[in-house]
C-alpha cells in the first residue's frame, strides 16, 4: 500500500538542494522530487531601474557566470532602445564572451565534472575534487587551469573594465574599444588557450574514454534520455555562444524550427508543478506530457551537449574536426547519453578558444567605432545568449524613460530543470533497490546525474563559506523516512 | 542580495578608518578559485562575509581562523557551481602560489541571504558596527 505525501512548497528550503526518494511497497523507487532554491525577489528589485543599468545590476546573479548575464542584459537593452550596435562593438563583446566561456568551462571540467571521471565516482569524497584531479594528472595541470583563467579574467578586464564583472555595455555597444598593444596580448593569450584546450581533450581521451568502466557509465540507460535539444547557431548553423537563432531539434534529431530574441514566448511555456517553487520550461509547441522523454513530450535541454546536437557543426577547424569525432564515436546525431556533456564542454572549449584567436585577429577589433548613440524610443526587449550552461534569455519592458516596469529571465539552468529531475529520478530507480544500501557513492552517482548539467543553483552561494548543501531523504510506501543522506549541511 | 551583502557594507565603513600602510580592502561577488586568486600575493586575509547557521542570533559576529571551518567541502560539491575557499586555498599552495599563511574570517550570523534587497535586515544592520571593530581589532 502507498500513501500520498504531501510535500509542502511553503517549507523554506534554506538554500539546500533536496531530493526526496519515494520507495514503493518492494523498495524501488517509486518517484523522486528535485528542489532546488529560489531566487527571490530579482525581477521586483529592478523595477523602476533604468534599463542601462541591467547589464551591471544582473551581473551580481551570479559570481560564477556574471559574464552571461552581462551579455543577455545588453543584447535586451540594445533591443529596448532598438538600435543595431556597430560591428566592432559585436565582435568585442564576443571576444570578451569566448574568453570567459575559456573560463568558465575550464572550471567545471578540472574542478566539479572532471574529478567523476578522473578520479572516479566511487573514490572516497577527499579526493574527489581538483586536488584529486592535480594528485593524477600533475601539478603542471593544475598551473594550467589556473593560468587559463588568469588569461580569460584578464581579457574580461580589458574589455570589459572589471575582471570578473565587466561594465562597459551600454545600449548601442560599449563605452571603450582596444588599442594594437592590448590586442596583440590578447592574441597571445588565445593562442595559449587553443593549446590548452586540446591538451584537456586529450586528457578526457586517455583518462575517460580509454576507460572501458567510465564509457560504459557514459553510455548507460541511467544517465540516457531522449528529448528535444536547442542551442544557439550563426546563419550557418554553427554553434555561435553569443548570436544567432536558437536552432530546436527533436528527440531524432530533425531541426522543427529556429527562434530569436523576440520570438521566444511563441517557443517557451513554463509548467507549475506543486511540489517546487520554480518552474519547469517546456517547448510549447509540442506541449507539456510530464516528466517523460520522447517526441510527444515539450521536455527539451539546454546545454553543451544539447548545442551540439541543435547545430550542424562548429564554426572553427579543430573544434569541428573534434565535434565530428563525438558524434562517429558515440553513434550519431543526436547523442543523448547526459554525461557526454562533459565531452561536449570540452569541445565548446576549444571552440571558445579558437574564436578567441579568430576575433583578437579580426582587422575591426582595434575600430574606433564601437558605439552608437540610441535614438529610438525605448519600450521592450528581448535579449538571448549562451550561458555555459544553457540558453540565457532576458526579457525587459520599459516606459518611454527607459525605466524597467517588468522583467523575465529564463537563466541556463532553469531551461533543464525538467531533464535534470528526470535524470535524478532514472539515475536513482537504476541505482536504488530493494535492500540497497545507501552510501555517499551512490549519492554521488544520483549527483552525476545532475552535475552533468553544470547546474547554477540559485547563484546564491556567496555566503561563507559558499556552499549548497544538499539533502536525500529516503521515504518508504508509507512516507516514512527510512535514511537520510547530507552533504554540508 | 540583502544581508549577503552585509560583509561590504563593513568593507564600505573600513575605508573609512585610518588603515596601517599596506592594508587594502577590496568587494568582492565570489568564493572558491576565484577569491583564492584575488588574495595571491597577500601575507594575511580577513575575510568578512555573511553566514547562516540557524544557531546563533542574528547579528551576533563571530571570528575564527578559516581551519576551524568544518571542511565537510573536501568534495567537489561544496558548489554545483565551484570549488569551496579551502580547496581552493589547498589548490593555490600546492601548485606554489604565493597565499596568505593566515585567512580569518569575520562572520555575521544572517537572516535574509537569498532575497533580493538593497538593505540589510534590521539586526544584521546593527551588526556593521561590531564587525568593524572585529576586523580593525585583527589589525
Amino acid at each position: 500500500m502507498s500513501e500520498r505525501i504531501t510535500i509542502d512548497p511553503i517549507t523554506r528550503l534554506e538554500g539546500h538542494g533536496k531530493i526526496e526518494i519515494f520507495l514503493d511497497d518492494e523498495g524501488e523507487v517509486a518517484n523522486t522530487y528535485f528542489q532546488i532554491p529560489e531566487l527571490r525577489g530579482f525581477e521586483r528589485f529592478c523595477v523602476g531601474r533604468p534599463v542601462e543599468e541591467m547589464p551591471l545590476l544582473t551581473n551580481r546573479i551570479c559570481g560564477v557566470c556574471p559574464e552571461a548575464h552581462h551579455m543577455a542584459a545588453a543584447k535586451a537593452a540594445d533591443a529596448v532602445y532598438k538600435v543595431t550596435i556597430p560591428p566592432a562593438a559585436k565582435k568585442l563583446r564576443e571576444l570578451l564572451y569566448s574568453a570567459f566561456f575559456v573560463t568558465d568551462h575550464t572550471t567545471h571540467f578540472y574542478a566539479l565534472g572532471g574529478p567523476d571521471f578522473i578520479i572516479g565516482p566511487d573514490a572516497p569524497v577527499a579526493e574527489r575534487n581538483i586536488l584529486g584531479v592535480i594528485h593524477k594528472v600533475g601539478l603542471e595541470t593544475g598551473s594550467q587551469v589556473i593560468q587559463a583563467r588568469k588569461y580569460g579574467h584578464r581579457v574580461v578586464e580589458m574589455i570589459g573594465g572589471r575582471k570578473v564583472h565587466p561594465c562597459t555595455s551600454i545600449p548601442g555597444g560599449l563605452t571603450q574599444g582596444i588599442n594594437e598593444e592590448q590586442r596583440a596580448e590578447i592574441e597571445a593569450m588565445g593562442r595559449w588557450a587553443i593549446e590548452f584546450a586540446q591538451f584537456s581533450l586529450k586528457i578526457f581521451n586517455q583518462i575517460v574514454m580509454g576507460n572501458p568502466e567510465y564509457v560504459e557509465m557514459i553510455l548507460c540507460d541511467a544517465y540516457t534520455h531522449h528529448t528535444y535539444y536547442i542551442g544557439t547557431v550563426d546563419e550557418n548553423n554553427r554553434v555561435n555562444f553569443y548570436d544567432g537563432r536558437v536552432s530546436v531539434v527533436d528527440p531524432d534529431g530533425m531541426r522543427i524550427g529556429y527562434y530569436s530574441g523576440a520570438e521566444y514566448l511563441d517557443w517557451i511555456a513554463e509548467r507549475v508543478e506543486p511540489w517546487t517553487y520554480l518552474k519547469f520550461p517546456y517547448l510549447k509547441k509540442i506541449g507539456w506530457k510530464g516528466f517523460v522523454d520522447g517526441k510527444d513530450s515539450g521536455v527539451y535541454m539546454a546545454t553543451p551537449l544539447s548545442r551540439l546536437n541543435a547545430a550542424d557543426g562548429m564554426a572553427t577547424p579543430r573544434a569541428q574536426e573534434e565535434y565530428e569525432r563525438f558524434f562517429s564515436t558515440l553513434g550519431g546525431k543526436p547523442v543523448h547519453q547526459r554525461l557526454a556533456i562533459h565531452w561536449a564542454r570540452l569541445i565548446e572549449l576549444l571552440y571558445a578558444a579558437e574564436r578567441w584567436v579568430e576575433l583578437a585577429t579580426d582587422p575591426e577589433i582595434t575600430s574606433d567605432n564601437f558605439h552608437t548613440v540610441p535614438t529610438e524610443k525605448p519600450s521592450e526587449g528581448v535579449g538571448i545568449v549562451e550561458a555555459p550552461r544553457g540558453t540565457l534569455t532576458h526579457h525587459y519592458w520599459t516606459d518611454e524613460r527607459g525605466l524597467v516596469t517588468k522583467v523575465n529571465l529564463v537563466v541556463g539552468t532553469t531551461n533543464n530543470y525538467a531533464p535534470i529531475s528526470m535524470s535524478v529520478n532514472k539515475a536513482a530507480r537504476d541505482l536504488i533497490h530493494n535492500g540497497t544500501i545507501i552510501t555517499e557513492g551512490l549519492l554521488n552517482r544520483i549527483e552525476m546525474a545532475f552535475r552533468a548539467y553544470d547546474p547554477c543553483f540559485g547563484c546564491a552561494t556567496h555566503a561563507m563559506p559558499g556552499k549548497m548543501p544538499l539533502e536525500a531523504i529516503i521515504r518508504d510506501a508509507h512516507g516514512e523516512v527510512v535514511e537520510v543522506v547530507r552533504q554540508y549541511c | 542580495m540583502g544581508d549577503d551583502g552585509v560583509g561590504w557594507r563593513v568593507a564600505e565603513r573600513l575605508r573609512g578608518h585610518p588603515l596601517i600602510p599596506g592594508v587594502e580592502v577590496d568587494q568582492l561577488a565570489g568564493g572558491g578559485i576565484g577569491l583564492m586568486e584575488r588574495l595571491i600575493g597577500y601575507q594575511r586575509a580577513v575575510i568578512v562575509d555573511a553566514i547562516y547557521t540557524g544557531k546563533f542570533p542574528i547579528g551576533s559576529v563571530h571570528v575564527f581562523g578559516l581551519e576551524e571551518l568544518e571542511n565537510s567541502f573536501a568534495g567537489h560539491l561544496g558548489s554545483a557551481h565551484e570549488t569551496n575557499l579551502r580547496t581552493a586555498l589547498e589548490l593555490g599552495r600546492r601548485l606554489g602560489v604565493a597565499l596568505p599563511e593566515i585567512v580569518t574570517v569575520v562572520a555575521i550570523e544572517s537572516q535574509y541571504v537569498y532575497d533580493f534587497s538593497e538593505v540589510l535586515s534590521p539586526a544584521v544592520a546593527a551588526s556593521v558596527e561590531g564587525a568593524v571593530q572585529a576586523v580593525l581589532g585583527l589589525l
